[in-house]
């Protein structure tokens, strides 16, 4: 295949009066252009690389005068966010840090065990016609707009959530996980579906065969083979929930704050998300304040870097295993 | 254990199994139900005839005669409102009766000088003016009737003067007599509050300072500033909320000490039981259709409609438009980037680590969170790149959709390499073993065999592209503003739009179908091009499965 001319008429193999051979020029022309062409699609593809680098690049450059100013020791461990204090501007991003934390958990604690028994339905349990039903479901729930979403929170849920439970404020912790949950529930669907499904029909066959019903071949079997595809769907959720924006922004109330008793989700808080769109439009370009958002943004960066290369790890191991099995 | 628990267990989990994805429908009706149903009355809806007298002047729809006549129907009927308002407020508005007597006073001083009256002549009757305006003043004042009668009595002893008569002056009388008629009908007492309750009712009529009332101000005087507040209920479901304030007053009430204050609702024509106002309130109540003249109306133009008075009236023509230029112009980046590098990823690359890295940058890349990626795009597409080709430092449209194509590449190059691999081998060994070299085995076979399904990918991207509002907070979306001559403008789109008249602005909780047109609007808009994606989908599955 390699050895493939280009652009050259053939005459068939009876009609030619000498051997179908290339000249020096031609050979070279043709090693030439694959090896060409092949090194300016890889600088095409590397695209992606460049795009990664100069957005780990220029976020870091923004924000690291600001690191060199404040230590990162307090800027990760107090509570007080206060940019554009006259006197004494604080940022302490801890605030910030557990309002994520607290959406993102929240939100995990709904989709997860919906999104596996939602799974588990669609690789053993339901029959196609359903499944080609259910699977469009997920695909709207997915691509319907963040900001919809978080229509659908201020406007919808948060004054149900104030009427029918007395809260404080219906744009809370509480609002934003819901809301959350169902913007991770597609993610974690469709990966954890994808790692079920491919644990092999020998184990399931092998299970049924020792007597063993349907949950306990799904509990016992399936689901312990898949767990590392179903813990990287799980993160990958979790990289949905902590990077979401728009939802956040609308419905946790934007209150700098840690809940306080810490189970209260009934609370405002604040994410780090949210902080950084909405701080953006308000400070000078090249202030403290400017430089700390972008602080912020790196450190959302780094983190959801880290997840994504535990799922891939997870992902990695999930498919190797399967694959000797 | 024993086997009829273990099938209950089994049993359960199943139903666990099936509530879960019952859940999923439900959310997904539960969220976009009431966004539907509520946006669709921003296109299907009853429009008054303030709402076709506004789509004429504002936007120029309509037949101008047909409109006119029907405003001269609307108009005849409104005018007893006018009436009994005014009949009204002559008792009553002690301040405008007040406003009205000085402006008398300084008319006349103006007319005596016009005259060119002698100078001892004039100071008399000017001393005699002021005196007739304070004691009319203290009249309008006054809370009870024998000193509303001693001192109108006392103003029209100089009715028949030979100095006031053919004068300006003459209105004097004129309004006393008005005012002791119409004192004679109202509890003086409670005239301050009746004052207070009539500035309720007619901002509610007609037009408060910050919202516009149900029939819109009174023709002949001077028109509010603001657009919206020239209209009344331009809908007829706005019309019926307003006639209930109109009808109804609601009012906070302490019913025990401690205790949250109760909404009790009052009606207002038993606050003004026994007065010249108590018949309209049964008046508008039973005209009111023939004074605003609902109709059943289409407003297809909402989709191509700029909108006024912020986005008070008309439709969300400007940020569709936003949002195509912004999503085919981030189309016009990515599709090339996506397509080349899944071709090269799935044609050429082997296993190696610089393909394992690109790889990776990808998932990498698919993880960002949006906001970063707006972050980034600032940092560099404004403030960076675009001003070292000596563009604008400023959020524009170029900046935004080279945002969002870095957004998008992921999600190009997955679904391009998907459709590229799905191509069957035999079509790519059928055409090198013809001859054909890579790369046009690429370009006439595998390209054309792949196009559907990169298709799909595309119209998938696009619509992630036109939902997302985070990277284009800062790069390229503002909530208001004109149409974009380029693209270094900024421009308005649909998904900003959508979080700013959620949250935004005061004027936009007015209008709350105005609201969820706007996401509805979004949100079909995406809706539909990820059903064609699936249709397309499953017909390019189906063909290249032979079927």
């Amino acid at each position: 295949m390699d050895k493939a001319k280009s652009g050259r008429v053939l005459q068939t193999a009876a009609d030619s009066s000498q051997p179908l051979l290339l000249t020096p020029t031609e050979d070279l022309k043709g090693f030439l252009g694959l090896h060409l062409g092949r090194l300016t699609l890889l600088l095409i593809t590397c695209t992606s690389v460049l795009a990664v680098f100069l957005i780990f690049l220029f976020i870091a450059i923004e924000a690291f005068p600001f690191l060199t100013k404040v230590s990162l020791i307090e800027f990760l461990t107090s509570t007080g966010w206060y940019p554009e204090s006259y006197e004494k501007p604080e940022f302490g991003a801890l605030a910030l840090i557990a309002g994520s934390i607290y959406v993102t958990i929240g939100a995990l604690v709904f989709a997860v065990p919906v999104g596996i028994l939602a799974a588990v339905f669609l690789s053993d349990i339901v029959s196609f016609g359903i499944r080609d039903f259910v699977k469009p479901v997920i695909e709207i729930l997915a691509a319907v707009p963040s900001v919809a979403y978080g229509f659908f929170a201020v406007l919808v849920l948060a004054p149900w959530l104030q009427n029918r439970f007395g809260f404080a404020t219906g744009t809370n912790a509480l609002n934003a996980s819901l809301v959350l949950s169902v913007m991770a529930l597609p993610t974690i669907i469709s990966v954890a579906e994808d790692s079920i499904s491919a644990v092999g029909r020998e184990l399931r066959e092998g299970s049924y065969s020792l007597g063993a019903t349907r949950m306990e071949t799904v509990l016992r079997v399936v689901i312990p083979a898949a767990h590392s595809g179903i813990i990287a769907a799980v993160v990958l959720g979790m990289m949905r929930a902590i990077g979401e924006t728009m939802v956040v922004w609308m419905a946790s109330g934007n209150a700098s704050q840690i809940p306080h008793p810490w189970w209260d989700l009934s609370q405002s808080v604040r994410t780090m998300t949210a902080t950084i769109a909405g701080d953006m439009g308000e400070t000078a370009k090249g202030s403290d304040h400017y430089r700390a958002l972008f602080a912020v943004g790196l450190l959302l960066l780094v983190m959801t870097f880290l997840l994504n290369m535990v799922s891939e790890y997870l992902l990695a191991r999930a498919k190797k295993r399967l694959g000797k099995q | 254990m024993k086997i009829a628990v273990r099938n209950v267990f089994d049993k359960v989990f199943t139903g666990l199994t099936r509530a879960s994805i019952v859940l999923l429908v439900l959310v997904l009706a539960v969220v976009l139900g009431p966004i539907l149903y509520r946006g669709s009355s921003a296109v299907v809806f009853r429009g008054t005839v303030e709402f076709r007298r506004m789509q004429f002047a504002v936007f120029g729809h309509g037949d101008e005669q047909q409109i006119q006549s029907e405003v001269q129907q609307a108009r005849a009927v409104r005018e007893r409102v006018y009436e009994i308002v005014d009949e009204f407020k002559k008792g009553i508005d002690a301040s405008a009766l007040t406003e009205r007597a000085r402006k008398i006073h300084r008319d006349f001083g103006q007319e005596l000088r016009y005259r060119q009256t002698p100078h001892e002549q004039y100071a008399e009757l000017r001393s005699l003016s002021r005196d007739i305006r304070d004691r009319l003043e203290a009249a309008f004042e006054a809370s009870d009737k024998a000193q509303v009668d001693e001192s109108i009595k006392y103003v029209m002893q100089y009715r028949q003067d030979e100095r006031l008569r053919d004068t300006i002056a003459a209105e004097y009388f004129q309004m006393a007599g008005d005012f002791q008629r119409a004192a004679a009908r109202v509890d003086l007492a409670k005239r301050a509050e009746y004052a207070e309750q009539l500035k309720d009712v007619e901002d509610i009529l007609f037009c408060a300072d910050d919202r516009p009332g149900l029939l819109g101000p009174r023709p002949g005087e001077l028109q509010p500033a603001l657009v919206m507040n020239q209209y009344g209920a331009t809908r007829w479901d706005q019309a019926k909320a307003l006639l209930d304030r109109f009808l109804w007053e609601e009012k906070w009430v302490e019913q025990e000490k401690g205790k949250p204050l109760v909404k009790v609702k009052v009606e207002r024509a038993k606050i003004f039981e026994g007065t010249e106002l108590e018949p309209l309130f049964a008046y508008v109540r039973d005209n009111v259709r023939e004074m605003l003249r609902p109709r059943w109306t289409f407003y297809w133009r909402y989709f191509f409609d700029d909108s006024a008075s912020g986005h008070y009236f008309g439709g969300v023509g400007p940020e569709i438009i936003g949002t195509l230029l912004l999503t085919l112009l981030s189309m016009l980046f990515v599709i090339p980037l996506g397509v080349v590098s899944a071709a090269y990823l799935v044609e050429c690359a082997s296993e190696n680590m610089v393909v394992r890295i690109i790889r990776m940058c990808i998932n990498t890349l698919a993880g960002v969170p949006s906001i970063v990626f707006g972050l980034f795009g600032m940092a560099f597409f404004v403030l960076f790149l675009i001003p070292l080709f000596d563009g604008p430092s400023k959020p524009c449209i170029l900046a935004g959709s080279m945002t969002l194509a870095v957004l998008t590449l992921p999600v190009m190059i997955r679904s391009s390499e998907e459709a590229i691999r799905t191509v069957p081998q035999e079509y790519k060994e059928g055409s090198l073993a013809l001859g054909a070299s890579r790369f046009r085995t690429f370009v006439a076979v595998t390209l054309p065999a792949a196009l559907p399904g990169i298709l799909t990918g595309v119209i998938l991207s696009l619509s992630r592209v036109a939902g997302e509002t985070a990277p284009i907070l800062f790069t390229a979306g503002v909530a208001l503003g004109p149409v974009p001559d380029s693209v270094l403008d900024t421009t308005r789109t649909l998904s900003y739009g959508s979080w700013d008249i959620a949250v935004g602005n005061r004027i936009s909780a007015l209008v709350p179908h105005k609201q969820y047109g706007m996401v509805v609007t979004l949100v079909l808009l995406v809706l539909c091009l990820n059903g064609l994606a699936i249709v397309l989908r499953s017909r390019v599955f189906r063909k290249l499965k032979g079927q």
